[in-house]
């Protein structure tokens, strides 16, 4: 039945440090990486991603979504480079890029 | 018309967009990390047509499938893509709603090409999210909802004055949303096995054997009202709660107390952003030695205070015949809510109150758990030293 005042962020797991790595995020890697990427239409598109001084050219962004916490937005993208997938996300208030872990 | 949009094996398609090398795999998503200590959140088709399926202790699941596939569940990517969806709906220029976190009703009114309009959100929901929908379209909600259940995954069925007897007279009375196990056998001891039995059952009928609940299902199945008529009446929520399934079953008090504060303050932040207050605390606990125990108590002062709602919960408790049970599952819901009118007096109350705004803007700035009580550092993890055997 309609309820209208469902919200979706009432949500069970919000307490839980889903960025705790031997918690909810066993492959976490949270680390620095430098991006190239573009923006078009109020959207951005990574395209290539340099960790540990090696380049990784994006074939695919497979998905893509946003959290917002407090006053900053998290743009993550789950990238395909070549038959690798990695999750990269970029903080809008440091203007900064993480790799976030490798996915497969 | 009434379009019931569900998504198909939600947080399980998403997963298996984010990484395509498990498309086409059985797939679970557990409400956390650890493997064999979950529960299912979402199972994909595939796992699905093993028995698997949403609410099942995830150790059972693997034992159905050794090589099943593993990812914990992200509330944030499953949110996202949830509130998009929503506003790509509202872009067709009706009333959408909620039904939950993966489906959706939408009001197409008297317009015509309902279900044209199926096909492009089924496939604008396609081509934007790699995941896809069944939508159902009936003259009401809950037949909507049925609908859309019938031709799963990926499908639209369209339930019209012609086609509705003898779709329902294929569907067993349990496929109808509202029908568990027991309102299931009540039904069948009254000669109604499917979903037609019982909507061509008259009001009276079912008001007599099944009260209210029986009246309901009539109402419901015949109605023939818009949405926004209905939503009037469902804008203030009835009861707010939250619960949570620990990893394993503890009987530390301090532990189980923590978890009581922490969903009491998720409780009070959401009557807060309502503007309520409760008066109405209700505690639930699951414990292996003695089931399920579920109280309530009525208060003279509604709150919206965590520390209060956690107080109430505590005396609660105290009912329990068993003084340190193993608490497994737990839950905190407030209901007999009201407007928040009451402006406090005391300089006690004035402080808590200012304090609770403090935090509730901390924490909006800053970002969820900026700031919270200590009490609740305890539930971020459960210490090894604080496990009892189960």
């Amino acid at each position: 039945m309609p309820q209208s005042g469902f919200n979706p962020k009432a949500r069970w797991d919000r307490h839980i440090p889903q960025k705790d790595a031997d918690h909810n995020n066993p492959d976490g890697l949270s680390e620095k990486i430098a991006v190239m990427a573009f923006f078009q239409q109020a959207k951005l598109y990574p395209r290539l991603f340099i960790w540990n001084n090696k380049k990784y050219k994006i074939t695919k962004v497979t998905y893509n979504w946003q959290e917002r916490s407090g006053r900053e937005v998290i743009s993550y993208f789950s990238v395909a480079c070549g038959f690798n997938l990695y999750q990269i996300s970029f903080n809008n208030s440091t203007f900064s890029w993480r790799l976030d872990k490798i996915i497969q | 018309m009434i379009l019931h949009i569900d998504m198909d094996a939600f947080f399980a398609s998403i997963e298996q967009a984010i990484n395509p090398y498990l498309k086409g795999k059985p797939l679970i998503v557990g409400s956390r990390n650890s493997k064999l200590h979950t529960v299912v959140c979402a199972a994909s088709y595939e796992a699905k047509a093993l028995g698997i399926d949403s609410g099942m202790p995830s150790f059972e699941a693997f034992k159905l499938c050794p090589s099943l596939e593993f990812v914990a569940a992200e509330q944030s990517k499953y949110i996202w893509t949830s509130e998009q969806i929503f506003e790509m709906l509202k872009e067709y220029g009706f009333e959408v709603f909620y039904a939950s976190i993966d489906e959706f009703q939408m009001d197409t009114g008297d317009s015509p090409g309902a279900q044209e309009l199926a096909g492009k959100i089924r496939e604008s929901i396609y081509s934007t999210f790699n995941i896809t929908a069944s939508i159902g379209i009936a003259k009401n909600c809950l037949l909507a909802k049925l609908a859309s259940k019938i031709n799963k995954p990926n499908g639209i069925c369209l339930l019209t004055e012609e086609n509705l007897n003898q779709t329902l007279s294929k569907l067993p009375v349990e496929k109808l949303c509202g029908v568990g196990k027991s309102t299931a056998q009540v039904l069948t001891q009254l000669g109604i096995n499917t979903c037609l039995d019982l909507y061509q059952k008259e009001a009276d009928f079912l008001e007599e054997y099944l009260g209210k609940v029986g009246l309901n299902f009539h109402l419901s199945l015949h109605a023939s009202e818009s949405l926004k008529t209905n939503s009037i009446e469902e804008d203030k929520p009835k009861s707010i709660g939250h619960s949570y399934t620990l990893p394993w079953a503890t009987e530390n008090p301090g532990f189980i107390r923590a978890w009581i504060r922490l969903l009491s303050d998720m409780v009070a932040e959401r009557l807060r952003q309502q503007d309520l207050g409760s008066q109405t605390a209700h505690l639930w606990l699951n414990s292996p030695e003695i089931g399920n125990f579920n109280c309530q108590k009525t208060f003279r002062e509604p709150t919206d205070d965590g520390y209060e709602i956690y107080h109430r919960c505590l005396r609660i408790m105290a009912k329990m015949s068993l003084k340190s049970p193993k608490i497994r599952a737990l839950g905190v819901t407030c209901s007999n809510l009201f407007s928040n009118s009451y402006s406090p007096l005391l300089k006690e109350e004035k402080r808590r109150e200012a304090l609770l705004k403090t935090i509730d803007r901390i924490n909006a700035c800053y970002g969820e758990n900026t700031i919270y009580p200590a009490q609740v550092t305890l539930t971020r993890k459960m210490p090894k030293r604080l496990r009892t055997a189960s």
